[in-house]
């Protein structure tokens, strides 16, 4: 592959997917690979996965803010 | 709270084996042979940052899942090499025979060393890693068959909360095991506990982990812990039945148990 060495964050335990939801919704969370985040699609919220632990702290997660499509615009 | 576990925590096993004079490790081996944990067992470990409980975990439901296979071999007593060699390569793949271990802190730095920990002894099979907080854990609910959380309950701000967690988190007929300081009720021994307690275990925290003040919390945070009868009630508050404990050193650290049934 074509790593950038040192900088690849460690993959999430798989079997973690079973157990794991939001700690403040208790739904079930998506694995988004290209930021290495747990998504609450619902809440819009994101929990980051640092060496391989996912920090399932509310207070640490981020907004994942849509924007909604502009009227006549074109597709990016 | 916080930034008491984070100094403390890349002493913690040394500042453990000091305070406790290495006794810490056979309640924590006593906390593990009254779970008896089979092979298949879902393990949910909270407030176990260094990892003491997973490993020890691991290390029971592997010789458990051993005496399994070898019992199944000496009841093949009548197959061929052929057959037996097959049934055991198959069972080789899964020594902890599906058992799975999470382990839950809310401290990254308590997590980080138990990650490191796991890589220098070994432990990569059925064990995962989540910084999560007790009182609002990020897991489903019915998904575990045993909860534990060793010396970590004391340092909850709200109990009851972490309790009804324990219990929403728990399969029906799972177990929920607390390992915690508890109170000493013979005067004598209390007084010589207080004694060692105020007097020895700062300095020896100022001493290893030069850090008074953490260690000077960590005895106040035990006086001011909930004694047995208090902890068993507000564990039946949040549901759990068949509630029981065990004192261990005539009361110095204490076994809660309790049923989801």
């Amino acid at each position: 592959g074509q790593g950038s060495g040192s900088g690849r964050p460690q993959p999430l335990e798989p079997a973690l997917l079973r157990f794991l939801v939001c700690p403040l919704s208790k739904r079930p969370l998506r694995y988004e690979e290209a930021t290495n985040e747990l998504i609450n699609e619902e809440l819009g919220i994101a929990y980051p996965i640092i060496d391989g632990i996912p920090n399932m702290i509310p207070e640490a997660a981020r907004t994942t803010q849509k924007k909604p499509p502009a009227e006549g615009s074109k597709q990016p | 709270v916080y930034q008491v576990f984070e100094s403390v925590a890349k002493k913690y096993d040394v500042m453990n084996d000091s305070m406790t004079l290495g006794i810490h490790r056979v309640w924590k081996d006593i906390l593990m042979h009254k779970m008896n944990p089979s092979p298949g067992t879902l393990l949910l470990d909270v407030a176990g940052g260094t990892g003491d409980i997973a490993f020890r975990f691991i290390n029971y439901v592997r010789s458990a899942r051993e005496r399994q296979l070898q019992r199944k071999l000496k009841h093949h007593q009548n197959l061929s090499w052929q057959e037996i060699s097959e049934s055991y390569q198959e069972d080789k793949f899964k020594s902890l025979g599906d058992s799975q271990v999470v382990v839950c802190d809310i401290n990254k730095e308590m997590l980080k060393v138990g990650k490191q920990k796991a890589q220098h002894l070994g432990y990569s099979e059925g064990l995962s890693w989540v910084l999560g907080n007790a009182e609002e854990l990020p897991f489903d609910d019915d998904k575990f068959d045993v909860y534990t959380i060793a010396f970590g309950i004391r340092n909850v701000t709200r109990i009851d909360l972490a309790l009804q967690e324990a219990y929403r988190v728990l399969k029906p007929g799972g177990r929920f095991l607390c390992l915690e300081f508890s109170h000493v009720s013979n005067p004598l021994l209390s007084r010589l506990y207080d004694l060692y307690s105020f007097q020895v275990i700062p300095v020896l925290g100022e001493v290893i982990a030069g850090d008074w003040k953490s260690y000077q919390y960590l005895v106040e945070s035990i006086r001011r812990f909930p004694p047995q009868e208090e902890l068993k009630a507000m564990i039946e508050d949040a549901g759990f039945l068949k509630v029981d404990y065990q004192n261990l050193n005539s009361g110095i650290v204490a076994i809660h148990s309790g049923f989801k049934l």
